[in-house]
């Protein structure tokens, strides 16, 4: 692990990236380093606030200038999720995603479901299934343009015949 | 050492994904949530169906939906707002179905003793026959999509009511919950959230749904409850020997069985006590489950709903002593 930048002792925890008059500077600090000239974990005071708050659970994690964005099917922002403590909708999940997250780490752990599955989670895959065939050709197509662009024609024969073979069995 | 535990009961939330969840859903949403699923279900497994009430909360008057907050059978947060709202109830009272609660449905199985698969069971069959008629909101990573992402994953809260005098009594219960709480458990008073414990009445609940399984967090909550057992009959054997015990629970039946008025507070306390005698084998001519049924029966909306009558706070004291009088002469 990297040594802290400043003391040279303990292990670096945090990364300090600034830029001052366009010049760009970037350095690692241990953690006590880190506090002492001010670096403290933007998020640090989260935990303390989660305890017994249910509203706060995500109010330390909004960026200013993404609040405006409202979730197109039901309307809710970030800012009004993280105040009420509630979710808008299904697609809100989907859509604030990354802010949500921290959140959920905090409570469930870094978790995955693995429980019982509901029939609509099926019936996508079972639509998934149908379409690689399609995806694959036109994947190949990809491959193709670029294996020409980079003039690597011996790929570009390969990807060729086998999307003439691959075609040809439609 | 089967008294301890009084009742089981296995919640599941889910919601539609074609509908705001209910905080952020129209007073017509809510209107076709709660007729899609009344349809899902009566168009269902007619088996199931043909048991169920269908309520609008706010055709009840406020006793009758309080009661409903006494036997369990709804939240207080459900009753606190019954625009938008409606219940499917089984007419055994085991089995319903809150729709617009936190989530477009909260399913709720209770049984007696402690049957955490068997509840589990019948939840997930219900579950499964709403599925197939609904879709809902569900995520592979995040499993069922809650309101609030406390219930994201198995949407499940399963609990055991405990009646827990001895440990209270020697105040071991606050120790107990600090444990808990690292393994994904929590114990309160079964009054739920934010309530003091009353006739040493608490609920044992998962904590976690994101990352479990139901079957391990039924199982996990099925050793803990019964090491609290094991626990509880212990700290009984330790106490019940006492002439001070022995005393207390001796008079706690001779108030209930002669006092003309009674408050709901004293009444469960008094209860209690007289539980803890039935287990130690001190009180031979009441049942434990006589006393279950009165801890529920004395309760203000639901003796009020059972007389058929509101009360003033002062005559329903009066109607609980004779209530009391009367079941246990």
């Amino acid at each position: 692990m990297r040594k802290c930048d400043k003391c040279g002792a303990q292990n670096a925890t945090t990364h300090v990236k600034t830029i001052i008059n366009g010049e760009l500077t970037e350095y690692d600090l241990c953690s006590a380093c880190a506090h002492k000239l001010g670096y403290t974990n933007v998020f640090s005071d989260m935990e303390s606030d989660f305890s017994n708050l249910l509203g706060s659970f995500f109010g330390n994690v909004l960026p200013a200038r993404t609040q405006s964005t409202r979730c197109e099917f039901c309307g809710t922002t970030y800012a009004e999720i993280a105040n009420s403590g509630h979710v808008g909708c299904a697609n809100c999940y989907t859509l604030f995603a990354d802010r949500l997250n921290p959140s959920i780490v905090r409570i469930h752990g870094n978790a995955a479901h693995c429980g019982k599955h509901s029939k609509a989670l099926e019936q996508e895959k079972a639509a998934e299934k149908e379409k690689p065939k399609q995806d694959t050709v036109k994947d190949l197509q990809e491959q193709l343009e670029k294996a020409v662009a980079r003039q690597d024609f011996e790929r570009a024969a390969e990807l060729r015949d086998k999307i003439r073979e691959m075609e040809g069995s439609k | 050492m089967s008294d301890i535990v009084i009742s089981t009961r296995v919640r599941l939330a889910r919601n539609l994904k074609d509908y705001p969840f209910p905080c952020r859903l129209s007073r017509q949403g809510r209107e076709k949530v709660i007729e899609s699923v009344r349809d899902a279900l009566i168009n269902g497994n007619s088996a199931i169906a043909g048991d169920f009430k269908f309520i609008k909360m706010n055709g009840l008057d406020p006793q009758q939906s309080v009661s409903l907050v006494e036997k369990h059978l709804v939240s207080p947060e459900f009753i606190s707002d019954s625009e938008g709202r409606a219940l499917l109830l089984s007419k055994d009272e085991s089995l319903s179905i809150m729709l617009n609660e936190e989530d477009h449905i909260r399913l709720q199985v209770i049984k007696k003793g402690l049957a955490l698969e068997e509840a589990y069971d019948i939840a997930d069959k219900l579950d499964t026959l709403l599925d197939e008629r609904l879709e809902f909101a569900f995520d592979e990573r995040l499993g069922y999509l809650t309101q609030c992402p406390t219930n994201l994953g198995t949407g499940m809260r399963a609990s055991v009511m405990l009646h827990l005098p001895a440990l209270e009594k020697s105040k071991v219960i606050s120790r107990i919950s600090g444990n808990l709480s690292k393994l994904g458990l929590i114990i309160r008073g079964a009054h739920g959230e934010g309530t003091e414990p009353k006739g040493a009445m608490y609920q044992l609940s998962n904590q976690i749904t994101l990352g479990i399984s139901e079957k391990a967090a039924i199982e996990n909550l099925k050793n803990i409850a019964n090491q609290l057992m094991i626990q509880e009959e212990q700290a009984r054997e330790r106490i019940c020997s006492s002439i001070d015990v022995r005393d207390t629970i001796a008079r706690s039946l001779g108030i209930l069985r002669s006092a003309l008025v009674i408050t709901h507070d004293e009444a469960l306390k008094l209860l209690s006590n007289v539980r803890l005698g039935i287990s130690s084998g001190q009180i031979k001519d009441v049942t434990a489950a006589q006393v279950d049924e009165l801890m529920t029966a004395v309760e203000p909306a639901t003796l009020s709903v059972n007389l058929g009558k509101s009360l003033s706070p002062h005559d329903r004291d009066i109607e609980r002593a004779t209530l009391l009088r009367t079941k246990l002469a």
